[in-house]
């Protein structure tokens, strides 16, 4: 069964599961990537990086475009999708992937802002997620909604948020679901982690 | 006041694989009480509405302030601060007006905010009984005892996970009031939604991805 939540064609997607990269470059030619740079600028001495950096990071990488920078609690949502040895901290490469989710998100949400104003109504962001393959019940849409627009519109921020608490949702789903049949059963307690940790 | 309840103050006995029923009164639904009235943003210093506390209303002029007559998520976030003087997170204050909000305006009343103090003075007084070495924040140890307390039957690694996404980045990581309730109340919902399926009570329960998503949004988010 396939899962949704892949950025469109253009956005890329990492295959990744690299570890976080101590300190300087782990190998050749990351140091002229240009994202290493605003990595390195911001991440200090450990090479990781935590979400009040990562909001710093991808503002001056200009990911928002003209759009105002992520919240700060999009920015820890995000960290908790791709951290992996659950450090509530990202490395070089984590960062990597991150930035080329987001840079698909992003794709995305402009070819349904068809106004350009950093916003999209309820409608348009049905269409994004259904476009992106996640199959919503009418439930699920309005308490989306409900959460994330503001008199009826949703910034590009929120619509990150969405997207990446049901990305985040979506592996935590998929890594159980060792059959591929689309059915997992869960115990409490494994239940609890895989919610409360989005 | 029909407001939800009151978090325990110890407790419940009878537990089945993930603990027992952690808090007294469920829902929350709509208040009884006095009806809200005209209240409006004209009402002079004095004129304290029945049923709400004066300083709960002396506090609310404050905070409201574009004397709407109503508090907002970013009017409330400035009102409520941890012991480290931060102010409660965006999340916490988004659940907190979702609570109290009773027609979906996304905005809190008077009466609302009155009963929203009270239950955080609760939350207080119980967050300040699992501090137990009063550093005015949550330990990893402390906050095992608090889930234990209250009925609740979680792994070592649960409270470490919470620790790792909500704590400071430092060498031992706690949790602030703001997110002590923020997790707590996330819990409850998580493992109403959880035992909603397994009626069978086995602790277990076998959900397609549809399900899953649909369960985990319309209750977490």
């Amino acid at each position: 069964m396939a899962f949704p939540g892949q950025p469109a064609p253009g956005g890329g997607f990492y295959q990744g599961g690299y570890g976080g990269a101590p300190g300087g470059p782990a190998f050749p030619g990351q140091a002229q990537d240009p994202l290493y740079g605003y990595f390195a600028a911001v991440g200090g001495q450990d090479g990781q990086i935590d979400a009040d950096e990562l909001q710093r990071c991808l503002t001056q990488a200009g990911i928002a475009g003209a759009y105002k920078p992520f919240n700060l609690e999009t920015c820890r949502l995000m960290i908790s999708m791709l951290d992996r040895d659950m450090s509530g901290t990202l490395g070089f490469h984590e960062f990597k992937e991150l930035w080329a989710v987001v840079s698909g998100w992003k794709q995305h949400f402009l070819s349904f802002d068809s106004d350009g104003s950093g916003t999209v109504d309820r409608q348009e962001l049905e269409k994004a997620l259904m476009n992106m393959g996640f199959r919503l019940s009418p439930q699920a849409v309005t308490a989306i909604t409900r959460r994330y627009s503001t008199h009826g519109k949703i910034t590009f921020d929120d619509y990150i948020a969405c997207c990446v608490k049901l990305r985040a949702l979506t592996e935590c789903f998929r890594r159980r679901d060792t059959t591929q049949q689309g059915f997992v059963n869960f115990q409490y307690d494994d239940f609890i982690q895989c919610v409360m940790s989005i | 006041q029909g407001f939800p309840g009151a978090p325990p103050g110890g407790s419940y006995p009878g537990a089945p694989p993930y603990g027992g029923a952690p808090y007294g009164q469920p829902g929350s639904g709509p208040y009884g009480g006095p009806q809200p009235g005209p209240y409006g943003g004209a009402a002079p210093g004095g004129n304290v509405p029945p049923g709400v506390d004066p300083e709960a209303f002396s506090w609310f002029q404050a905070v409201d302030a574009d004397h709407s007559g109503y508090i907002s998520v970013k009017e409330l976030k400035q009102a409520l601060v941890n012991s480290n003087w931060s102010t409660f997170n965006d999340e916490t204050c988004l659940l907190m007006i979702n609570m109290f909000d009773k027609n979906r305006s996304g905005r809190i009343d008077v009466y609302g905010f009155s009963a929203l103090l009270r239950f955080i003075q609760q939350w207080k007084n119980l967050f300040q009984q699992y501090d137990r070495d009063q550093s005015g924040s949550i330990s990893f140890n402390e906050l095992q005892q608090a889930f234990t307390q209250m009925g609740y039957n979680l792994s070592p690694q649960f409270s470490q996970l919470l620790l790792a996404r909500y704590g400071q980045h430092s060498p031992s990581p706690s949790i602030q009031l703001d997110r002590f309730i923020h997790i707590c109340m996330q819990l409850q919902s998580t493992t109403d939604a959880f035992r909603e399926k397994d009626t069978a009570l086995v602790g277990n329960v076998r959900l397609s991805y549809e399900d899953f998503l649909t369960m985990v949004v319309t209750r977490m988010l």
